[in-house]
């Protein structure tokens, strides 16, 4: 019940401070560009601007978030109040989630998925490059990538006092997360990435052959860093927002990680709650 | 209500609370008086239940500080020195918001803000409020609930006199409804007008407990001072318990002679400077 009223309260909160707004107008740019680049280049584009901005929004929106309530000073009420750490993390999870599934679910709809579809037009390319494409797979990757960022921005933006030191800390977050699953996406040093380059059916795949013939001239290494990398979470809900079927062990790596941020957002939320609960007398 | 024993606590090797010991009745109101860094927000902290690792026992509402859960929250009510409200929002949602985080049947709340006149800038956002409406929606914040025990940090701080009173008037107007109320204050007079007891912080002990009036009495009798005219204006004291040994007094008194009489008491910061040798500024 109190879970609830957090997350309708934290929409509205959202709502007031204008993130619904921003991200209609950001949609409605988003499908201006998927409409105006190639059709082969589609899914791979869409792919990118879902991982890229509603799954991951989370990461950069919880320093905003946060910081406002800081300033507001709200915390300082609900450390004192029956909310516990794990509900506050809960809402903001998934009320930051259906903002992301909104704008993925309308990208994916841009890109040409049907719902349900095992190899549909958003999935042509994935097809041969990921294998079957199903846009609840989309959406599910969606839903997980949000929640892994939003972590991360909780966990980030408690521990700072100022946007500055926010966009300093998300640098190496946004590298450790976005640089391997775009070389996963890209099947870099993927030995598959041969048999894919020699299908050539576009830019998409131009590009990839290329960085595969400059990244892996026969690199066993290589090969095996990228088959290590399909289970590395970034990769994991970077394959599925591309519409491919994880892996059982991918997901396990996902969840089991989705896990661990939690706990750690659970104890620097009551840490910041303690710094500040209690009011300075 | 409050039953403190032998509480030390420390946030690194040196004590900063030392071997307390106090207890508050239901429906007292208890200050807490004492300079900056003396201890009495963390020993707010603790009694809120916010720092756990501490020595002794700190047992509130017949719950041991350490071990509360969150529903020991469900009958504290802290009002901060500042606001602690969503400006976006109006005063009606922030308090429709913070009741939707408790269990127990919120008072209404049209009847809160008529109580502390708001009813008619209820639908205002916070944002528009001026520093006694945010003090007087911050108080009734803590209110919402009902609960038994109340935290008030500086109630009146930065309160013009019509506010202050007003504050002061609602405070009293709930020890009238048995509620037990923590206050802590740099404000002498509202700790001599709205205290039952006080109890006085330097260095993270407690220097003196006791009411108001006994403090005043106990550390400096009243004195009188009178004034005649003999060859110009001259002026004597004495203690008021030695009045009837005053020669000079009686003779003025006989002879009809006194300019001008009164009595004079130490105030609660004269014996805090005397017991301490601090002041609270």
């Amino acid at each position: 019940m109190r879970l609830r009223s957090l997350v309708l309260w934290d929409i509205r909160f959202q709502t007031r401070y204008g993130f619904y707004f921003l991200y209609a107008v950001l949609t409605a740019i988003y499908v201006a560009i998927l409409s105006a680049v190639p059709e082969s280049w589609r899914e791979k584009a869409a792919a990118i601007l879902i991982f890229s901005d509603p799954a991951s929004m989370g990461l950069f929106f919880m320093g905003a978030i946060v910081l406002l309530e800081k300033s507001q000073r709200t915390p300082w009420a609900l450390a004192v109040s029956p909310v516990r750490a794990a509900e506050y993390i809960a809402a903001k999870v998934m009320s930051l989630s259906a903002i992301s599934l909104v704008v993925a679910a309308v990208l994916t709809a841009a890109a040409g998925v049907d719902a349900g579809a095992n190899a549909g037009a958003y999935g042509s390319v994935g097809a041969g490059a990921f294998g079957s494409v199903d846009s609840y797979i989309v959406l599910l990757g969606t839903v997980l990538s949000s929640a892994v960022f939003t972590l991360l921005g909780i966990i980030i933006a408690t521990r700072i006092s100022s946007l500055n030191q926010f966009i300093l800390w998300t640098v190496p977050v946004e590298l450790v997360c976005f640089v391997p699953a775009i070389l996963h996406l890209f099947r870099v040093g993927s030995p598959l990435a041969d048999s894919m380059a020699a299908n050539p059916r576009g830019p998409v795949q131009i590009c990839m052959q290329t960085c595969t013939q400059t990244c892996t001239p026969g690199s066993s290494s290589a090969a095996a860093a990228a088959a290590w990398l399909r289970y590395y979470p970034a990769s994991v809900c970077m394959e599925m927002v591309s519409g491919q079927v994880p892996s059982p062990i991918g997901i396990l790596m996902v969840m089991a990680l989705i896990g661990v941020l939690f706990v750690a957002a659970k104890y620097c939320v009551l840490n910041m709650w303690g710094r500040m609960g209690g009011g300075k007398l | 209500m409050i039953q403190v024993n032998n509480l030390s606590f420390s946030y690194t090797k040196q004590p900063f609370i030392s071997h307390m010991t106090f207890s508050v009745s239901p429906g007292e109101i208890f200050g807490f008086l004492g300079p900056s860094g003396a201890g009495k927000s963390t020993l707010q902290k603790v009694l809120t239940g916010m720092l756990t690792a501490y020595q002794g026992s700190a047992m509130v509402n017949g719950v041991e500080c350490r071990k509360r859960t969150k529903r020991f929250y469900e009958d504290i009510g802290v009002d901060f020195e500042f606001s602690t409200m969503y400006e976006k929002l109006t005063a009606r949602e922030n308090l429709r918001f913070f009741a939707s985080l408790y269990e127990k049947k919120p008072r209404p709340i049209d009847e809160l803000l008529e109580m502390v006149g708001l009813e008619r800038d209820g639908d205002k956002r916070v944002s528009q409020y001026s520093k006694g409406m945010k003090a007087r929606l911050n108080f009734i914040r803590a209110l919402l609930h009902d609960p038994a025990l109340l935290c008030l940090d500086e109630p009146t701080n930065g309160l013009d006199p019509t506010n202050s009173r007003m504050m002061k008037d609602m405070i009293l107007a709930q020890k009238a409804r048995g509620k037990t109320i923590l206050l802590t204050t740099h404000n002498m007079q509202d700790a001599a007008e709205l205290c039952d007891r006080v109890a006085f912080i330097v260095g993270g002990r407690i220097c003196a407990l006791d009411s108001p009036h006994n403090l005043i009495m106990s550390k400096g009798a009243a004195t009188v001072t009178y004034t005649w005219l003999e060859d110009g204006e001259h002026s004597a004291s004495c203690p008021l318990d030695r009045l009837s040994a005053d020669g000079k007094l009686k003779k003025l008194i006989s002879e009809n002679r006194l300019q001008s009489i009164h009595s004079s008491e130490p105030t609660l910061n004269d014996i805090f400077m005397e017991i301490t040798g601090r002041t609270l500024l």
